[in-house]
């Protein structure tokens, strides 16, 4: 039976305002309210769907986050068999390199046959948590994926390229996908249904150990965008304006 | 002296004519209780238990009011007056055959005066029957109103009973043409037929022979009327009154049911015939396709897949197919087979029709039940599983953050009292809408303004509020209804407060109707909708005018105020203290229309519509003579009304107010 594995990760919610930290290089996180990462989000849901077609279980896995328990029970009611947590120190922050250690460290136990993940976070584009996770594990890669079946020890895979090329190919399993969009937007699962599962299932705690931040990047400053100079509109008919164009090409050195 | 002579005319070589006639009428009535044995017994084999036992004399009295009386078949005039006509004749024939019965076997007392005072009764009920039929042949073969089905089966129900009446007229005038007796005129309208066979110079055999064949004729039709009634459309003479019989006593129209449990405990959701409750099946069975609920219903008036009447049509054909299978414990689906999602989703919950039914049958309770199970098949589209998603999320289907909801509050000077923290007379529930929806910030400021000048003692929950859930309930989202009563209801605990006032009907409808079964008990909370409370501010003083505005307005009934609460008086009350003149559009009161925003439709795809229900209710609007402003008295009105007022085209001659707006500007 194909185990497929969805490793998933909150990330800051962008409905509230976003402040900086005193330190001045990270966002501050008492006021930050987390949400799941909706690539993640998209990878349970096409892990859902293939499990509906062609059979297998399910496991989705997360950081010990604050609020995770609910999105954990959310893909146990929407049909995940197993939903377990990464204990560690998660509170503070981490980056996506500690995270693919730590899920990498706990994958060796679970022995999955494909790995789902969101192809990208909003909260760390630097090096996405797949990736990394492919490299550790010594697994395939592909990304931006929207579309998966599995054949045989194999799954063929639908990976959107730019101006809406589509690409289909096949990979050796296990691999890991970095989910850009799962066939179907993310289902709605009822309250009644989440709640219901938060008395018949059970958490599964994984030790994560020491996180180890390393090949990760040092942010030295963070801050919002800053107002530039206003452009400049030009005024007046086509002649005028192409011609204060060239004006301008001219002042700025480009011709 | 005039006395009753037992079977004029009819033969006696065959033995007394009571005994085939009873024989022939006992069998007639056992085929048809056999029949309807047959029909209802499937209400309770196949639908889920729903206690309606309780309180046998009120039920008896709702039978009398509306099953016999037909109070609320007289709320039409036309329609009511040609059934009346037709089923109160009917109603004392049967007694008049009755007391003949009585008088035949058991006491003597049909003659001298009761006897013509009896025989005059039935002979003006005769007539009064007739003019019932003639209007209906008129409204079914002339009028052909749409809502009405125009089918076979209606116009054998309708052949049968003008049969069964001319045959006993007729009967009744070959007798008088016969004896002539002096008290003929007793009988005015046999008495005038009678005229035809004396005026014709019919001789005594052939008025005896034609008595005879005529009154054979006359035995027959009422005993055929009696086999078929159970399975044709004079079923709804014995299901429309038990409908009546069965409906809701004290449950106010505003409060809907839990997800029932079944014998196992596990909740049901809807989606077979198995799952309604009996009475649900009986509604099935009770309509008398009259058409009512359609011709109120605003969703089926915007050309989207819903008819009310058709939903109970369905649930009567699923009854006819699916019962067998469904007692031998496995019912076909009915949800997406008989009864599409669509039809569902486009209810707008505003009651119109529950409210028309003549035998009070229960579209939205049925309507919402199966809509619970579509919610938690996730079988929900885009826009409701994002506003849905909003309000788990974030209290409120805006999708905005809980920390903004009291943001149009910065403004307020002095700053709105924190109820959370303070005690406070008042507690103001603002809603959604009215705390997020950018169109409204300044009404809502007004409000707090108004409530200020007043010298009010209010204060709001600022992020300790959640979404009321009522239409959240009402979307089928049950669980997450609970999960927002639990938090507002924390919150509640949490403050000190005598009232609690809202401006949303839709608030104010679950706070005051739903909220109490979630509550610990001891939180009983007085709820006001602001049109009641500025109604009394107003009557006691507190707040006094400067201003008469001297505008001529039209007042729009929001359905959870009006309808669902029998809120119609204040609001009407405050617009006149504010010195303009009401003029009512054409549906107004318990038949308002709605402005379909309701029952979770404002969060919802929109779908294919012909004229959306704010649009035509802003077209009747328009319609009033000098007209100029349409008052309304619920947030998410402001907003489907202005949209509506643009998208028709009529801001030059229309513009849309709130309540408070009016009040703010006459201080």
């Amino acid at each position: 039976m194909t185990h497929i594995l969805v490793p998933v990760k909150l990330v800051p919610d962008l409905v509230e305002e976003l402040q900086i930290a005193g330190s001045g290089n990270a966002l501050d996180m008492t006021w930050l309210r987390l949400i799941i990462s909706e690539f993640d989000d998209h990878a349970i849901e096409q892990a859902i769907i293939l499990k509906e077609r062609s059979g297998g279980e399910v496991t989705v896995i997360a950081p010990d986050q604050e609020g995770m328990d609910d999105v954990l029970f959310t893909a146990a009611a929407k049909g995940a068999d197993r939903i377990t947590k990464l204990s560690g120190d998660f509170g503070e922050g981490f980056n996506n390199h500690a995270l693919a250690r730590a899920f990498a460290s706990a994958v060796e136990g679970l022995a999955p046959d494909l790995i789902l993940t969101g192809v990208q976070g909003n909260n760390d584009l630097d090096g996405s948590v797949g990736p990394c996770l492919a490299e550790y594990l010594g697994m395939a890669y592909v990304g931006y994926v929207a579309g998966v079946s599995l054949e045989g020890g194999k799954a063929v895979i639908k990976k959107e390229y730019p101006g809406g090329l589509i690409a289909e190919m096949e990979v050796a399993l296990p691999a890991v996908l970095g989910i850009q969009a799962a066939e179907q937007p993310p289902r709605y699962v009822a309250v009644s249904k989440v709640r219901q599962m938060m008395k018949e299932t059970s958490i599964v705690e994984i030790d994560a150990g020491d996180l180890d931040p390393s090949g990760g990047l040092d942010v030295s400053r963070m801050y919002l965008p800053e107002a530039a100079e206003r452009a400049e509109m030009l005024q007046g008919n086509e002649k005028e304006v192409a011609a204060r164009l060239v004006e301008i090409f001219k002042e700025i050195g480009v011709i | 002296m005039p006395e009753r002579v037992n079977y004029w005319g009819i033969p006696h070589e065959w033995g007394p004519p009571e005994y085939y006639v009873y024989t022939i009428m006992f069998l007639a009535a056992l085929i048809m209780l056999f029949r309807f044995y047959q029909r209802a017994r499937i209400w309770w084999k196949v639908g889920r238990p729903e206690p309606r036992w309780d309180k046998l004399h009120i039920r008896l009295w709702k039978l009398i009011q509306y099953g016999i009386v037909q109070i609320k078949v007289l709320n039409e005039r036309y329609p009511g007056i040609m059934h009346v006509a037709i089923a109160w004749s009917y109603f004392v024939f049967f007694l008049g055959t009755a007391l003949a019965t009585i008088h035949d076997h058991f006491f003597e007392f049909l003659y001298g005066n009761v006897l013509l005072a009896y025989k005059f009764v039935l002979d003006l009920f005769t007539i009064v029957f007739f003019v019932g039929a003639i209007m209906a042949l008129i409204r079914r073969y002339l009028q052909k109103p749409k809502r009405l089905t125009l089918n076979a089966d209606f116009t054998f129900s309708l052949v049968m009973i003008i049969m069964i009446v001319l045959g006993g007229l007729v009967t009744e005038s070959l007798r008088l043409a016969f004896d002539q007796p002096e008290w003929a005129w007793a009988s005015p309208a046999g008495w005038a037929v009678a005229q035809l066979w004396i005026v014709a110079g019919a001789s005594d055999a052939a008025l005896i022979n034609w008595h005879l064949g005529v009154w054979t004729f006359h035995l027959l039709s009422v005993a055929i009327t009696i086999i078929t009634l159970p399975v044709g459309t004079l079923l709804h003479s014995l299901t429309g009154p038990l409908n009546c019989f069965f409906s809701e006593l004290d449950k106010p129209t505003g409060k809907l049911s839990p997800i029932a449990l079944d014998a196992k405990g596990n909740l049901v959701y809807v989606n077979k015939l198995s799952d309604l409750t009996w009475k649900q099946l009986l509604d099935g069975d009770a309509c008398t396709e009259c058409g009512r609920c359609q011709d109120a219903c605003p969703a089926y008036a915007a050309g989207t897949p819903l008819n009310p009447k058709e939903l109970i049509l369905n649930i009567r054909e699923a009854l006819r197919s699916d019962a067998a299978p469904a007692m031998a414990g496995n019912a076909p689906l009915l949800v997406g087979e008989k009864i599409q999602a669509d039809m569902l989703w486009a209810c707008t919950t505003c009651g119109a029709c529950v409210n028309v039914c003549p035998v009070m049958i229960e579209h939205v309770g049925a309507i919402v039940d199966m809509r619970r199970y579509l919610v938690i098949e996730g079988a929900v589209d885009a826009e409701l599983q994002t506003a849905l998603s909003n309000l788990s999320r974030y209290g409120n289907s805006f999708g905005k953050s809980d920390r903004m909801r009291a943001r149009w509050s910065q403004e307020i000077q002095p700053a709105i009292k924190d109820a959370g923290r303070e005690e406070v007379e008042y507690l103001w529930f603002v809603g959604d809408y009215a705390s997020y929806s950018p169109t409204l910030t300044e009404i809502t400021q007004k409000t707090a303004r108004v409530f200020q000048q007043a010298g009010l003692d209010f204060g709001i929950l600022y992020k300790g509020e959640s979404h009321s859930g009522n239409d959240v309930r009402r979307a089928g989202e049950e669980g997450l209804f609970e999960m927002l009563v639990e938090n507002n209801i924390k919150s509640f605990s949490g403050s000190k407060f005598k009232s609690i006032v809202t401006t949303d009907p839709h608030s104010y409808n679950t706070l005051k109707n739903e909220y109490p079964a979630f509550g610990d008990g001891d939180g009983e909370w007085n709820v006001m909708h602001y049109s009641e409370l500025l109604d009394q501010l107003i009557s006691t003083g507190k707040l006094q005018f400067n201003k008469k505005l001297g505008y001529k307005v039209t007042y729009h009934d929001p359905c959870y105020l009006g309808r669902y609460n029998g809120i119609f008086d204040a609001p009407r009350r405050v617009i006149e203290a504010t010195g303009c003149e009401i003029v009512e559009m054409p549906r107004n009161r318990e038949r308002g229309f709605c402005c379909g925003a309701g029952g979770g439709r404002i969060w919802m795809e929109e779908g294919k519509v012909t004229e959306r229900p704010s649009e035509s209710r802003i077209r009747e609007a328009v319609g009033l003579d000098g007209v100029t402003q349409f008052v309304v008295a619920c947030p998410k009105d402001v907003t489907m009304y202005s949209d509506a007022v643009k998208t028709t085209g009529q801001e030059a001659n229309i513009v849309v107010k709130d309540l408070i707006e009016l009040v703010y500007e006459a201080m």
